[in-house]
């Protein structure tokens, strides 16, 4: 099993997967790690594969929450679902800082930050790394604020790609917008609050090598749910609830969801 | 269309033609060779037929019309109109003008018809085809589709006395007054302006007229005739002679078949008629044979009466007999055909697994195979096709894309931009160029919203599109002729193909027809008939084509490609490939040609992951699952659907004078299934650039030409390993993968129809998916895909 290279090594996830591991009963002991970590030369492809799955933190709030905050998103969502089918976009829009709160307490609350100091490892900031060198990390707050930035600012992004998977470009604009953000800070700011702008952390998420845990879980499921939420848009049911984006924004969620709590229990350290 | 044809035959539309096969000669095309009350009153000569209005019509009977205007759309808005009527309520606000216009347009024509003399035996019938519907035929599934108006206006009628209330309070299910089948309008209007019915009618007189005849022999001489055309078709039909003679009692006792049992209550009718037949009644000039076989009887008013009431009540069971003719399955056939379908799934999948490896590469296919399979169960899903295939081709080339990024040295957002960006949204816009399916039909899509208010923007893209291929075209026949005939060759026969594409607009959509396309291209050719254009082009490509195959079978002879690649750039299949691009831009609706500029756009990106150096290139397997989509996507792009309606005719006449069942098929097949067959010849030219690739590398396998380390080694590893896997050509795999998507869909869409025979849109939504997948399975698939492409295939390995 190729492992850390201390230097190369950027991603906090991957330290904090280490110091995790130590806690849980995986396959590698941190005693065997620490050996072979001095032992082996990582090239820069190992250190791709070396990206662990993220461990909840095991403080009990922290567990409770990790079960407790999924069950009240779906409250929240089974409670606005006939208000956000006869109006979506205030629905959607008065929603986002709920949810936005909820993502904030989860990540605060449960998630290793990026670029948090490693309890065992005093490494160096790298050269190259940006934003979370220093002594930002140590504020898992700011990590926070700035995972909420480079969620919005991912938006825009994810909007288009929205847009050129078939959704409506010329009408429903805000309809689609509002559902890129809630799309996006359902799956991507746990990752980014997670990963930070570690490129080969986020390579490995892109390529979809990375180890399924809470967050990559809950990127898969809510891509993947968006993604089926709109076969039943073209049933000739007539019904109200098959408007844009509630079927996708329905998508989303329930595979969010999923993909998390299976991600973080059932699958978890999987890859595809 | 199909509604046209009820309304105009008589007959129930789309598919109990095809059960009556009464002798006539294309039943789908045009209805100028059937019999239809146009041809009834064109026959009787006493005066002249004159259309204006929706060209559909002009389409439909060619050289019925004396005079005939077909560009204004005046018929259209009386035909939206009328189904207003019908509606009878205010469904959108922005219709209300629109009916008020109408009303003063039929105000209008009343007047006229009041007042002029000439116009005083005006019979002015306003009637839609399809009811409130933007997309127009609509599967038969809400009350307001499917319940148009229908308006008699005369003064002559006011001797009925009908005396009816207007408006009438709002009703749910459209049905207002009285409702009558739309195929009885046939017989009515043959009975109001005096011709014989269309033969192959199954309308009904619409009672309500009889009384417009003061004599009631008159009436029952109607109706007679009505009910003896329709018992010509039922013998027709049936293949019996169970009305010619009196059938005995006591088969009429317990009659064995619907049909006979029609018969024995026909006897009923036609005795009682013929019975009532008095001479001194009767017109002389409609003596029928019975008036003389039979003896004068005595005549009174509720005899006749209970016979009309007979007749009736024959008639409309006949009609409904008729209708629901075809619900009589032979259900030991039915599965025949289903088992013998669902071992070509068992046989293709096992040759698949076999033909390719890793079998695992075949689960993309598997997936689509399988929930296409599913979708054909639902109604809305088979309207809605299109949607599966968009999504599916922009999932599969995100994830194409998004696999060559693990590929490039290029950063992210430099792949993402020059990659992954340009392809999907190219998918993006083939999505949105025509919107097709029935839920939105109607709805703004690309060609309604930038295309036709812009027709600059519209020539200029369809000039880039001719310029494309023409550059393409001459680069193929680069070095093999020389460039002093090359150019003028290929320039003169992209220009034609292109004036005759200006001309032809200019006569269907001239609205679509810049100054400067009309002033500079058309001018110069002016006089030439668009016959002649078009025979001009299909010449022109034959003889070159032909040119084109004398060079691949003389490179054949020659040994191969010997000349360098500098001089030759192309391959000589390429040729074919680009000869076939101006057949189908000739085929293809003015506004879907530049779709080709995004066929090429897509068709580069998959040319280049051919060439993609490593492990990661695009896959025989990939390929053909790439074309799979391609094809599905195009058809659907370029307007097509799963309805009969959708079905574009516009083409189907290219360069021909006089109806040919093989030429206008296969212009039509090309015209609507343009973009198919073009991604079949790009995947061939692809296959055997994958096959050249192949053929090197197993060169390199076997040779030692001394290159170091793992890269040789690779490549002789993977040169290895396509030895030991037998050589299987690209083709076969490519073959492989289109038939078992082929052979699921086909078991799919026939288990579908049988099992939902019962389903209220088995006629209008399975029916016609099922003629379509006969055209993909038997057209796409074994003519274009097997035939066609192994062909080129074949010419191409040489």
């Amino acid at each position: 099993m190729p492992l850390v290279d201390p230097v190369t090594m950027s991603s906090s996830a991957i330290v904090k997967g280490a110091v995790a591991q130590s806690t849980s009963t995986t396959k590698s002991t941190p005693g065997s790690q620490a050996t072979e970590s001095s032992t082996t030369t990582a090239g820069s492809s190992s250190s791709l594969a070396t990206l662990r799955p993220v461990q909840i933190k095991q403080t009990p709030a922290a567990q409770t929450i990790r079960y407790a905050l999924p069950a009240a998103l779906t409250a929240l969502y089974l409670f606005r679902f006939d208000a956000l089918v006869t109006n979506p976009v205030p629905v959607m829009l008065n929603a986002l800082p709920v949810v936005a709160a909820f993502q904030m307490t989860y990540a605060l609350l449960c998630l290793p930050a990026a670029g948090e100091p490693a309890s065992k490892s005093n490494r160096k900031p790298r050269p190259g790394e940006r934003k979370k060198g220093g002594d930002i990390g140590s504020s898992t707050i700011i990590t926070a604020l700035l995972a909420s930035v480079l969620t919005s600012i991912v938006t825009p992004f994810l909007y288009f790609a929205m847009v050129l998977f078939g959704a409506p470009f010329l009408t429903h604009g805000s309809h689609t917008f509002l559902c890129a953000a809630h799309l996006a800070l359902l799956t991507l700011f746990p990752l980014f609050y997670v990963h930070g702008v570690d490129s080969a952390a986020w390579a490995a998420v892109g390529g979809f090598r990375a180890p399924l845990d809470e967050t990559f879980g809950g990127l898969v499921g809510g891509l993947v749910g968006a993604w089926l939420g709109a076969v039943p848009i073209p049933l000739d049911w007539d019904r109200e609830w098959q408007r844009w984006p509630v079927t996708i924004l329905c998508g989303a969620y329930g595979g969010y969801l999923l993909g998390r709590v299976l991600g973080g229990t059932l699958f978890w350290g999987k890859r595809f | 269309m199909p509604r046209l044809k009820a309304i105009t035959t008589g007959s129930v539309p789309s598919f109990l033609d095809v059960v009556l096969n009464i002798d006539e000669g294309d039943e789908s095309s045009s209805l100028a060779s059937q019999d239809t009350w146009l041809a009834q009153m064109k026959a009787k000569g006493t005066g002249k037929l004159v259309m204006y209005g929706d060209d559909t019509w002009l389409k439909l009977f060619p050289g019925t019309f004396d005079r005939a205007d077909g560009t204004t759309s005046f018929f259209v808005a009386v035909n939206s109109f009328a189904c207003m009527a019908g509606v009878g309520i205010v469904l959108t606000p922005h219709m209300v003008p629109k009916q008020r216009e109408m009303d003063g347009i039929v105000s209008q024509i009343y007047k006229a018809i009041e007042t002029q003399d000439h116009l005083k035996s005006t019979l002015f019938v306003l009637c839609g085809d399809h009811g409130m519907n933007d997309a127009g035929n609509h599967g038969a599934s809400s009350p307001g589709e499917t319940s148009p108006a229908l308006l008699f206006i005369s003064p002559k009628l006011k001797s009925l006395q009908k005396n009816q209330d207007s408006p009438l309070p709002d009703a749910e299910d459209f049905q207002f007054y009285s409702t009558v089948e739309q195929s009885d309008l046939a017989p009515t209007l043959a009975a109001l302006l005096g011709f014989p019915i269309p033969k192959n009618n199954l309308g009904v007189l619409i009672p309500d007229f009889l009384s417009i005849w003061p004599k009631k022999a008159d009436q029952a001489y109607l109706l007679h005739q009505n009910a003896r055309q329709i018992q010509t078709v039922i013998s027709a039909a049936s293949g019996t002679k169970t009305f010619d003679g009196a059938l005995p009692a006591e088969s009429c006792a317990s009659p064995t078949s619907d049909y006979e049992q029609l018969a024995c209550e026909w006897q009923g009718p036609s005795n009682t008629l013929m019975s009532a037949r008095v001479g001194d009644d009767m017109d002389s000039q409609w003596a029928l044979p019975v008036v003389t076989v039979m003896p004068n009887l005595p005549t009174q008013h509720s005899d006749l009466h209970l016979i009309q009431l007979t007749i009736f009540q024959w008639l409309r069971k006949a009609q409904e007999l008729m209708s629901g003719m075809a619900s009589n399955y032979d259900m030991s056939r039915l599965i025949l055909g289903q088992v013998t379908a669902l071992l070509a799934v068992i046989f293709s999948l096992s040759a698949t697994i076999k033909t390719v490896s890793p079998t695992r590469s075949l689960t993309p296919l598997l997936v689509i195979s399988i929930a296409y399979s599913v979708m054909m169960f639902a109604s809305s899903y088979v309207e809605e096709e299109q949607h599966f295939w968009y999504l599916a081709t922009s999932t599969w080339f995100g994830y194409l894309t998004l696999r060559g990024f693990k590929r490039t040295n290029t950063t992210f957002p430099a792949h993402l931009l020059l990659t992954a960006f340009p392809v999907l949204a190219s998918l993006r816009l083939l999505r949105a160029w025509n919107q097709t399916g029935q839920k939105h039909a109607g709805t703004p899509d690309i060609v309604k919203l930038f295309i036709e208010p812009h027709p600059h923007f519209l020539w200029l893209l369809v000039g880039l599109t001719y310029f494309w291929t023409h550059r393409q075209l001459v680069y193929s026949f680069h070095g093999r002729i020389p460039v002093p005939i090359n150019y003028p060759v290929m320039t003169g026969l992209v220009l034609a193909a292109f004036t005759f594409k200006a001309a032809f607009t200019l006569e269907d959509a001239p609205e679509l027809v810049v100054e400067f396309v009309k002033s500079s291209l058309l001018d110069f050719t002016r006089g030439a008939s668009l016959i002649a254009r078009a025979r001009a082009v299909f010449v022109g490509l034959g003889l070159v084509a032909m040119a084109a195959m004398g060079f691949i079978l003389w490179e054949m002879g020659t040994g191969g490609r010997k000349r360098s690649p500098r001089k030759v750039p192309a391959e000589a299949i390429t040729t074919l490939q680009h000869l076939y691009t101006i057949l189908a831009l000739t085929q293809s609706r003015t506004a879907n040609i530049p779709l080709f500029l995004i066929f090429n756009l897509l068709y580069w990106f998959l040319s280049s992951e051919i060439d993609a150096p490593d492990g990661q290139r695009l896959s025989t397997v990939e390929l053909g699952i790439s074309s799979l989509l391609l094809q599905y996507a195009s058809f659907f792009a370029m307007g097509g659907s799963n309805a009969i309606s959708s079905v574009d005719l516009s083409n189907a006449y290219n360069g021909v004078s006089n109806f040919n069942v093989i030429l206008v098929g296969v212009l039509t097949y090309v015209g609507n299934w343009a973009g198919p067959v073009w991604w079949a010849f790009g995947t061939v030219v692809l296959l055997g650039k994958i096959w050249r690739r192949d053929q090197r590398q197993k060169r390199l396998g076997s040779g030692n030409n001394g290159k170091r380390g793992s890269e040789e080694k690779e490549e002789r590893a993977e040169a290895k390993q396509m030895l030991e896997g037998g050589q299987i050509s690209p083709f076969k795999i490519y073959v492989a993968v289109t038939t078992l998507f082929t052979a699921v869909s086909v078991a799919a869409v026939m288990a579908a129809c049988t099992i939902l025979r019962t389903h209220l849109f088995v006629w209008t939504v399975f029916s016609p998916k099922y003629l379509y997948c006969v055209a993909w399975s038997l057209g796409q698939h074994l003519v274009v895909n097997v035939g066609l492409s192994g062909l080129l295939f074949w010419l191409g390995s040489l």
